[in-house]
């Protein structure tokens, strides 16, 4: 994962190419994961023969796509330096919300979809203006919130699970109506944000001042960049792409939401981007690696099902990967310091 | 005042600034032409930050006006400054050490083609910008954070000169580079004045303003002196404008020779940072180390206290080869240190002065190891607090609450519990107020009396001449001279900023 370093000694004379001229394509982290994925999926289809196939790479992909949804904003967040630990609440929120409102009033797909991410942007903008003009730290800020969230959850499922949730949302589900010529929706869907997002984050000039302010906030300041309004643009992305990830969990589950929805998702959502090579410290950071890493933590899980091992061990797996990436990215951030 | 008949860029009058209590500066004057390099000199604490800040539109004055090629202006934020062409070269790079060159260059500026960054327009215009600053073009590409301090500053500059600026301030440009870097930072400059550029250059090394500078504004307790071309000035006369004349405030000259050095340093090397440097401090005594930014003065201290290793050389402890490994081990033989960096490294600051006083020696006040007696914790900060006379309503106070001052007190409180057979003090008065600064020295001399080696790094002129029994003055690395207690603060100025060409031969 060190490829990054020297790749970047000024070796070559003369002008950049113009190849050179933007920031590269892929790095070094993302190749290792797609390394170690590749890996991982052939040994896994050695291990279980049916891991190889539509019916076990499909619910992977399914599976996937919430956690890479969510994480894409959780990059924008991590790359100002900032994080956001309320996301798991705040989807259980608008999944109950938009659970309960189907269920009362039969609401269609669209404005079911709006409502989920509506009530997502919300709860992103009461965080990002608390992190960005309250001056207090992001793990604060959105532990509190996340508390907060978990409370008005539960408030709203009462004392029983949301049952009767009507198919609205199948077209994102496991089923054959979630899928297009073999392909989720919801995958596809996340593909889609992911690509838009990484286009925003290497050439929107918006997009390259979140990496100028998780890199030095006060000089982005100094720069003229206006710190807060992005800051805070960063948490309601976030929120609504909660929003979003809430109606495709909701198409995953049964007709019954119950009240174990979202709890703990930040974690792996969190995993997933420190995984995928954003720097926990700001200033660096992919949405391509996120989606990377997303697809490696869900490859984890499935496989130690799949292979019949006891479920614990891919939160053993999961942690040691979470330990190696930020170490590595500590120790870059070391080795640059003293030369 | 220096004549001239054109419109001045900058024109700032009668500027003064308060914060809270202390009066930063008072009516300031500043004039400045367009295509000259007018340096602001003083010593710390003369003002010479805050009108900058004022300027640069961080800071918003009490009084005063400013004055525009003529104009009447108002600078209420950075983004004003910015629009007038005000850009701040700031003593650390404030850059973005993930982004390559270009994009540090560009950034809040980009050149777009709708949303988005026209890369290949940005490349073209940084070529240009590179060949000015002297950087390769190769390295358009690279991140920041990879390149040299002294890198990092060309780029700081480019990155200022791209923004079309009017008035360029090189905030102690040199005191980071070596002399051929500094070689390079005047060429830039003098491009740039070539261009029409007002540069304001800020600096304490002022041999190197006969180099570079047309004219000098002197800056002393929070007052602008007046303006002088450069041709009218010698090195120690603006010494002793920025000193104000000879003070005769001075230490009795004592004798140590009948005792044994508590620490020597023999030819102590530090990689680049430090060279051959030798010294001896015995018990009781106060030696001052004084320097300026990036001579090396603050390494000294470092590796006295196991922050640094040497590279070369060797130090006796009373007598004895030291090597310390870090902090902890220099603690258990006695040395202590009070870092300059309060905030950052001296105190705790969301914990009670008591607290903080106690830290300091916990085993003193633990009948049984390992337990602390909050009754005699609670005593012995009460008695500490009132001979020091700390203000505080009392002793569980935080001391986050407390002034620079009554807080700095605090920390040097905690060694008097201790009593060290060596102190290092760094800047032991940074930022305190007049009587606050009066006490610390008082304590200061306590603590030497009662037998501890104190050896004292500061960049207070006043302060250094006014504790210490002997000074060293540190430049580039090592010892350029070493004056008893009947110098003036002139000389040890001159020496540090270069005019004593005169270097000990080794």
């Amino acid at each position: 994962m060190s490829t990054n370093l020297e790749s970047r000694a000024p070796a070559a004379a003369g002008a950049p190419s113009p190849r050179k001229l933007l920031p590269r394509l892929v790095t070094g982290q993302e190749i290792v994961l797609i390394g170690i994925i590749t890996v991982l999926w052939i040994l896994l289809g050695f291990l279980t023969p049916a891991f190889l196939t539509p019916g076990s790479i499909l619910p992977l992909l399914v599976a996937v796509a919430p956690i890479a949804l969510v994480g894409v904003g959780m990059t924008f967040v991590i790359i100002t330096a900032g994080i956001d630990v309320s996301v798991g609440a705040a989807l259980m929120v608008c999944a109950v919300i938009t659970a309960q409102t189907m269920v009362a009033t039969g609401v269609p797909l669209v404005p079911a979809v709006l409502l989920s991410i509506t009530v997502g942007a919300l709860l992103g903008l009461v965080n990002g203006l608390l992190v960005a003009y309250g001056k207090i730290h992001a793990i604060i800020i959105t532990f509190g919130t996340a508390n907060i969230f978990l409370f008005i959850g539960l408030r709203l499922f009462g004392s029983s699970t949301v049952n009767g949730v009507p198919g609205t949302f199948d077209v994102f589900g496991r089923g054959a109506a979630g899928r297009t010529l073999g392909i989720p929706h919801s995958f596809a869907i996340t593909l889609i944000v992911v690509a838009i997002a990484w286009w925003y984050l290497r050439h929107a000039a918006s997009g390259r001042h979140l990496f100028a302010i998780g890199g030095n906030a006060n000089a982005a300041r100094l720069a003229g960049i206006k710190v807060k309004p992005l800051v805070l643009m960063t948490y309601v992305v976030t929120g609504a792409l909660v929003g979003l990830a809430a109606c495709f969990v909701i198409a995953q589950g049964t007709s019954t939401l119950d009240q174990s929805v979202g709890v703990g998702r930040e974690l792996s959502v969190i995993a997933a981007v420190v995984i995928g090579g954003t720097s926990i410290l700001g200033g660096r950071g992919s949405v391509l690696g996120t989606l990377l890493g997303a697809i490696l933590v869900q490859t984890v899980t499935s496989g130690v099902t799949q292979l019949g091992w006891p479920s614990q061990l891919s939160d053993l797996f999961v942690g040691a990967a979470i330990i190696a990436a930020v170490g590595t990215d500590i120790v870059r951030e070391r080795a640059r310091r003293k030369s | 005042m220096s004549e001239h008949t054109t419109t001045p860029r900058i024109a700032m009058r009668g500027i003064s600034k308060n914060y809270g209590g202390v009066r930063a500066i008072r009516q300031a004057d500043l004039t400045v032409q367009p295509g000259t390099v007018h340096a602001l000199v003083g010593e710390n604490g003369a003002g010479k930050s805050t009108l900058i800040k004022i300027l640069a539109g961080a800071e918003q004055p009490d009084t005063g006006t400013i004055e525009f090629d003529g104009k009447p202006v108002s600078i209420t934020s950075t983004t004003d400054a910015i629009r007038l062409g005000v850009q701040t070269v700031y003593q650390e790079p404030q850059l973005f050490p993930d982004l390559s060159i270009t994009e540090n260059i560009f950034v809040g500026r980009e050149i777009k083609r709708g949303a988005r960054v026209d890369w290949a327009a940005q490349a073209a215009q940084i070529q240009e910008l590179l060949d000015m600053i002297g950087l390769p073009q190769k390295l358009a590409t690279a991140p920041v954070g990879d390149l040299s301090i002294a890198q990092q500053q060309q780029v700081s500059i480019a990155k200022a000169v791209a923004g079309e600026a009017s008035i360029l301030i090189l905030d102690e440009p040199s005191a980071i580079l070596t002399d051929a870097e500094i070689k390079v930072l005047f060429s830039i400059v003098r491009k740039l004045t070539e261009r029409g550029v007002a540069v304001i250059y800020i600096s304490h090394r002022l041999d190197e303003l006969f180099e570079i500078a047309d004219t000098v504004t002197v800056m002393r307790d929070g007052q602008t002196l007046d303006t002088y071309d450069i041709q009218d000035l010698t090195v120690t006369k603006i010494a002793e404008l920025m000193v104000g004349g000879i003070l005769t405030e001075q230490r009795e000259p004592r004798s140590f020779h009948d005792v044994a050095p508590t620490l020597e340093l023999h030819n102590i090397d530090v990689g680049a940072l430090l060279r051959g440097i030798n010294l001896q401090i015995r018990p009781g005594e106060i030696l001052g180390l004084y320097g300026l930014l990036g001579s090396g003065v603050a390494e000294i201290a470092e590796t006295v206290y196991g922050m640094k290793q040497p590279t070369g050389g060797h130090m006796l402890y009373r007598g004895k080869p030291m090597v310390n490994k870090g902090p902890a081990a220099a603690r258990r033989r006695g040395i202590t240190l009070v870092p300059a960096n309060r905030s950052a490294q001296g105190v705790f600051s969301f914990q009670s002065i008591r607290f903080n006083i106690s830290i300091g020696d916990l085993a003193k006040l633990s009948p049984l190891k390992g337990w602390v007696s909050k009754r005699r914790e609670r005593d012995i900060a009460l008695d500490l607090i009132k001979r020091l006379g700390v203000k505080t309503p009392n002793e569980n106070q935080p001391i986050s609450a407390m002034s620079g001052g009554n807080a700095q007190k605090v920390v040097i409180a905690r060694q008097l519990l201790s009593t060290p057979k060596l102190l290092v003090l760094a800047e032991p008065t940074q930022g305190v107020d007049v009587g606050a600064k009066e006490e610390i020295h008082r304590l200061i001399g306590q603590l030497a009396e009662s037998g501890t080696a104190v050896l004292v790094v500061t960049t207070d002129l006043a302060e250094v001449l006014r504790i210490s029994d002997r000074v060293l003055v540190v430049r580039e690395g090592s010892i350029a001279a070493e004056f008893g207690p009947t110098a003036t603060q002139v000389d040890i100025l001159a020496a540090a900023s270069g005019a004593v060409t005169t270097r000990k031969a080794s």
